[in-house]
């Protein structure tokens, strides 16, 4: 038995003359829970829909537990999924809904029952049974959209932004309860959104989308820590992109690279990249955190860059204060420090700062 | 037409409407009382007329009931418009299902088709009906041509003629009427169930149907009013042979003069038109409400 569950091998998807999705390889593997993540209009439920079958991929194969999906109608596919808006049948109960599945696949009046009240249990909402979908509140109805989802025990879950419609504290309610339902099951979640703090917060892998295709995957962690464009930098958290003009190989013992920032060509020593060549960086990227006072609280052990900036205009964000610090007379630089630092912090001072050689990422593009 | 408003008029949201709304419907209502209240007036009126001249009198009403040939016309009547009613919604039902979710370009060219009968005027339509339909029509005459029968199918100036033509013409509302309602379904709803491994059929048969009834009603209504007030179809493709109210009003009108009794078949074809507008809305509106639409 294979250990991946759906395999995209080149796929794309042209609408007319637009290319929406393009030359798309994904490996998902099985039992993780995989977001896709990027932008309104990048192609997510373009490409959801190929592996649902409800769109046919212009080229290229999808791959279902090893099975090619070309020409298998959706409903033969046997993967759940989950719509934004929940696409609950509004005519039938709650128990109706959920057991609806199990009775297309031909069970016993009391095994659909069995299942739904199952899957009702592990989404938490018991006693809603012989409720209508109008009826309960829009957590309750996403609950039902998942249970009934989940109830014919697909071995994948699709899920379309499922989380879009809720106010925040349900939603991030829900992020954990998504997350512990994935694990408790141990079925493969394919989640799509354009919220990174969820894809983030929930996910064993990031695809990261732009404009059709994909433009990094891995672990968030990775993500986050080592984005390979601007695009990518700047979509996931917050981030400083400055222009670099020159990248200088000087290697130096601990195998940092030199960088020019801005067109005065400030020097300053960047993470090396392995697999990336120097001369195609064009930004690098340092996450706000990573900007530090330059003092015994704010000490470093790791080899790192220092420098004098200039504060601009402080932001209280209660638990942090983000600066604007103005470096070498033209780079701003945002960055994120702890609120008990305020007294170091009135605009128009001057203040040293410390940022890792580790913490500066040249991106490709 | 008086059944489309009536479904219409059901919106679920009942507001409170000032005096200042109501303004531009003055018009309007004035020409709908002048055209519409007034005739329908001396209608109710007329049926009470004695023939002579005498006081007023239910002697029309009484000949009605007993009048074993008028009560046949009304039961052909109930059963035309019940068939024309049936038909429609059933031809009706595919090409608004396939209107209401086709993207294709050829869209817009089904729709135009469905409509365009509309444009060629009811006696035109059914004069083509009839060249095909007619004892010497186009079936008959290559029927005969080829020498499958030797002796006309009846196919008009009865009941199948008449419903074939009606249901023609009166098609295109019922396809309109459940565009609506198909329309309102939301085509995740049919992917949500394809996805939990419902076949094409098993989807129209849970889903589809069930959410569209309203709508489905809504069509049946439209069929048998329009069916049970249309006079040239009837009138033409049915003849002698097969008299419904309308025709028969007609001709008690032109050629017994008999404008009270007219009017007393009249209004019993309005009451029984109203009656079923008004359970069917009725009935609409309850299932709108269980629906959770
Ligand atoms: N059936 C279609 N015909 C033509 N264009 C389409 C069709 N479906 C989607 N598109 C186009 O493809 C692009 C991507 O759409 P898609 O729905 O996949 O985006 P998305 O990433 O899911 O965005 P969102 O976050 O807004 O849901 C959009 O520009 C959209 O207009
Ligand atoms: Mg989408």
């Amino acid at each position: 038995m294979s250990t991946i569950d759906i395999e995209l091998h080149s796929v794309s998807k042209k609408f007319g003359a637009n290319r929406i999705v393009k030359n798309v390889n994904l490996a998902i593997p099985k039992g993780k829970f995989v977001s896709i993540l990027g932008p309104s209009g990048c192609g997510k439920t373009t490409t959801l829909n190929m592996i649902a079958g409800f769109e046919s991929p212009t080229s290229g194969e999808i791959r279902i537990r090893g099975t090619d999906q070309t020409g298998i109608p959706p409903e033969a596919r046997k993967i759940g999924l989950v719509f934004q808006n929940y696409a609950l049948f509004p005519h039938m109960t709650v128990a109706e809904n959920v057991g609806f599945g199990l009775k297309m696949q031909g069970r016993s009046r009391e095994e659909v029952a069995a299942g739904a009240k199952r899957a009702l249990k592990s989404v938490r909402l018991e006693g809603f049974e012989n409720r209508y979908p109008k009826e309960l509140s829009g957590g309750q109805q996403q609950r039902v959209a998942v249970a009934r989802a989940i109830a014919p025990s697909p071995s994948v879950l699709l899920l379309d932004e499922p989380l879009s419609n809720l106010d925040l504290k349900l939603r991030e309610a829900m992020r954990v309860e998504l997350k512990e339902i994935q694990q408790d099951l141990g079925m493969t979640f394919v989640y799509v959104t354009h919220d990174q703090e969820e894809a983030m917060a929930m996910s064993d892998r990031i695809i990261v989308m732009q404009g059709g295709a994909v433009a990094q995957e891995g672990a968030p962690a990775d993500i986050y820590g080592r984005p390979r464009t601007s695009f990518v930098a700047d979509f996931i958290g917050k981030s400083n992109i400055l222009p670099i003009s020159a990248v200088a190989d000087a290697k130096t013992g601990n195998g940092s690279w030199r960088v020019l920032l801005g067109t005065a060509g400030m020097p300053i020593m960047a993470a090396r990249m392995p697999g990336l060549v120097p001369d195609k960086a064009r930004f690098c990227c340092i996450r706000p955190e990573a900007v530090r006072l330059a003092d015994a609280a704010g000490a470093l052990d790791e080899p790192a860059n220092l420098l004098t900036g200039t504060i601009q205009k402080v932001v209280n964000l209660g638990a942090y204060l983000e600066a604007w610090l103005l470096v070498d007379g033209e780079i701003t630089l945002k960055s994120m420090i702890r609120s008990s630092r305020l007294d170091k912090l009135a605009v128009g001072h001057r203040v040293e700062l410390a940022i890792a050689h580790a913490a500066v990422q040249l991106l490709e593009e | 037409m008086a059944v489309i408003a009536f479904s219409t008029l059901q919106s679920p949201a009942r507001r409170v409407l000032s005096v200042k709304t109501f303004l531009p419907l003055l018009a309007p209502s004035i020409v709908l009382t002048l055209f519409f209240a007034v005739p329908m007036g001396m209608m109710i009126g007329i049926s009470f007329q004695s023939l002579d001249g005498g006081a007023p009198t239910l002697a029309s009403y009484s000949r009605f009931v007993k009048d074993g040939l008028v009560l046949a016309g009304l039961g052909r009547t109930v059963v035309m418009s019940g068939l024309v009613a049936v038909c429609v919604t059933v031809l009706a039902y595919p090409l608004a299902y396939y209107l209401a979710r086709s993207t294709s370009r050829w869209r817009t060219v089904v729709l135009a088709l469905a409509i365009a009968p509309e444009l060629a005027g009811v006696v035109l339509r059914t004069y083509g009906w009839l060249i095909i339909l007619d004892d010497r029509g186009f079936i008959n005459s290559a029927l005969m041509w080829v020498g499958v029968i030797f002796e006309p199918l009846p196919l008009s100036k009865n009941l199948f003629g008449v419903v074939v033509g009606l249901t023609h013409v009166i098609l295109p509302f019922g396809v309109l009427s459940l565009l609506t309602s198909l329309q309102g379904i939301s085509p995740n709803l049919e992917r949500s169930a394809q996805i939990l491994g419902a076949s094409r059929l098993a989807v129209i048969r849970h889903i589809v149907l069930p959410l569209s009834v309203p709508g489905i009603i809504s069509s049946l209504l439209v069929g048998f009013t329009m069916a049970a007030s249309a006079y040239a179809t009837p009138a033409l493709l049915g003849g002698a042979g097969f008299k419904v109210m309308a025709t028969m009003v007609y001709e008690q009108v032109l050629f017994y003069l008999d404008w009270p009794f007219a009017a007393v078949m009249a209004n019993v074809l309005l009451i029984l038109m109203v009656g079923v507008a008004f359970i069917g809305s009725r009935l609409e509106s309850r299932l709108n409400q269980k629906l959770h639409l």
